[in-house]
């Protein structure tokens, strides 16, 4: 059940036509867009500042509106209203294009995921494969940015980030493989309806089959590269504060600064939701509608990445490219055919 | 059941018109003060000296190789894994896994030769591989 199906549903329309569909898919994409900049814009501002200050043992904002809340409309015209300055010898089309497409392929990806019952905009049936194509998407524009800002430092970002990405796409790509020998299918939808089942019951309580409880190996490992796919704790080697001022946007300013860091946060949200779409049930929870259980599963996903923020030192960039190459790839392929011999066997 | 990729474009859409507009409301409330010095290219205040244009290392391209190669491994895995619960019910486990673990058994061959020749290592500067040859 797709949002434009849903909505059809609700203005009573029967079959539609294509151009219906574009038109009532276009209105349903507009508020899954809505919704994203909504969480980006509580999570960038507010939380993050929040989430650190609670860890520091500081307090954070707290002066505008309730808990600082308000500083959200403030920040946001604070920062579009700064003045854009471009830096001499930059590559014109590609430096600004970088933040462009860095915020529209995250973007894209939450085309496919499932946020609730009758909450997905659209459903192919290779929904898992475009998931991953489109995610990273993001590191051709952090390329694009490192390059084109003719700066030693973007530079550098900019290679860390591919390297990284490079070094981690497979693990998590294979990784997701396992839960697709399960599955039997790619069709998003299809693998939160398998994750339904009953695994084990105790008592009152029924343990859903969430991935995450049936293969908890190939859950940690795809944590672990999806945390080094969107570039968080301990993998952000390329932005890297303290050793390359700020990587890929050292030199970026005012509305292309605010870009490229949404981007990152809807990079995160989308890490989060293809993390609970493969492995945590997708929109699946008791009690609650899915829709609010998706949100919580997102959260629950950028709330870990502030906590290794702050919790765990970064890793070097060798080090990133050691741990890639020789640890997660091995263990991803080992975790690959276990689980096809498991699935084997039982089926 | 409509076509998926009409909702998907129609996100497409939407995903590049926010963007843009974020771009347009900006270049109404920005000011613009153009003034020496202020377009020089960041380099912690220094003068900036030299090109960041600088060449890549040739190891750089050995990673780059190799994950072309594993990215690849990866399109030919995923069919594999869409039909095997099927596949393994009609005809037999074995029939089903052994050519895949010859498959990966061959890449993972690969992986180890690129392990033994320091390719998937990150780049060290020429000095540094002298120092520690010194040493050992």
């Amino acid at each position: 059940m797709t949002i434009s199906e849903t909505l059809a549903g609700a203005l009573g329309l029967g079959a539609v036509n294509p151009l219906e569909d574009f038109v009532l898919s276009l209105v349903g994409a507009a508020l899954v867009g809505t919704f994203i900049l909504l969480n980006t814009a509580v999570a960038g501002p507010w939380a993050k500042r929040k989430i650190t200050a609670a860890f520091t043992d500081r307090i954070a904002v707290n002066r505008i509106g309730p808990f600082g809340l308000l500083i959200i409309v403030a920040d946001a015209v604070r920062m579009l209203s700064k003045e854009l300055v471009i830096p001499e010898g930059v590559d014109r089309p590609a430096f600004d294009l970088a933040p462009l497409v860095l915020v529209a392929s995250a973007l894209l990806g939450f085309a496919v995921v499932p946020m609730g019952n009758g909450i997905q905009l659209a459903d192919p049936t290779v929904g898992l494969a475009f998931l991953f194509a489109v995610a990273s998407i993001a590191s051709v524009a952090l390329v694009m940015a490192g390059y084109a800002s003719n700066n030693k430092y973007s530079m550098l970002g900019g290679l860390r980030a591919v390297a990284q990405n490079v070094a981690y796409e497979i693990p998590l790509v294979v990784t997701a493989m396992s839960v697709v020998l399960f599955t039997g299918t790619l069709q998003t939808s299809e693998i939160v309806a398998a994750q339904t089942e009953t695994l084990l019951q105790l008592g009152a309580l029924s343990i859903p089959s969430w991935y995450a409880f049936v293969n908890p190996f190939a859950f940690v490992l795809f944590l672990a590269a999806n945390m080094a796919e969107v570039g968080r704790n301990p993998f952000d080697t390329p932005e890297a504060p303290t050793e390359i001022v700020a990587g890929f946007q050292t030199e970026y300013s005012s509305v292309y600064f605010v870009l490229a860091y949404l981007g990152e946060f809807i990079h995160i949200f989308l890490g989060g939701a293809i993390l609970a779409t493969v492995f945590l049930g997708g929109p699946a929870g008791p009690v609650l509608p899915g829709f609010v259980w998706f949100t919580i599963k997102i959260w629950a996903f950028f709330l870990f990445t502030q906590w290794c923020r702050s919790a765990i030192p970064r890793v070097r960039v060798d080090q990133v490219i050691e741990i890639g190459w020789k640890g997660m790839l091995v263990l991803s392929f080992a975790n690959l055919l276990l689980t096809a011999v498991i699935v084997g066997v039982i089926v | 059941m409509s076509n998926p990729w009409i909702a998907i474009g129609a996100l497409g859409v939407v995903a590049v018109a926010i963007p843009l507009s974020m771009m347009a409301i900006s270049s109404l409330l920005r000011p613009r003060v153009p003034e020496q010095g202020k377009t020089t290219t960041y380099e912690s205040g220094e003068v900036p000296t030299g090109t960041p244009r600088i060449r890549f290392n040739i190891q750089y391209y050995m990673v780059a190789l190799l994950f072309v190669i594993f990215d690849l491994e990866t399109v030919l895995i995923f069919p594999w894994t869409v039909i095997y619960r099927d596949a393994v019910s009609t005809a037999g486990l074995t029939t089903v896994l052994v050519p895949m673990l010859v498959f990966i058994g061959v890449l993972v061959v690969g992986l180890a030769w690129a392990w033994r020749n320091g390719a998937v290592r990150w780049v060290r500067t020429p000095r540094r591989e002298l120092t520690t040859k010194r040493e050992s």
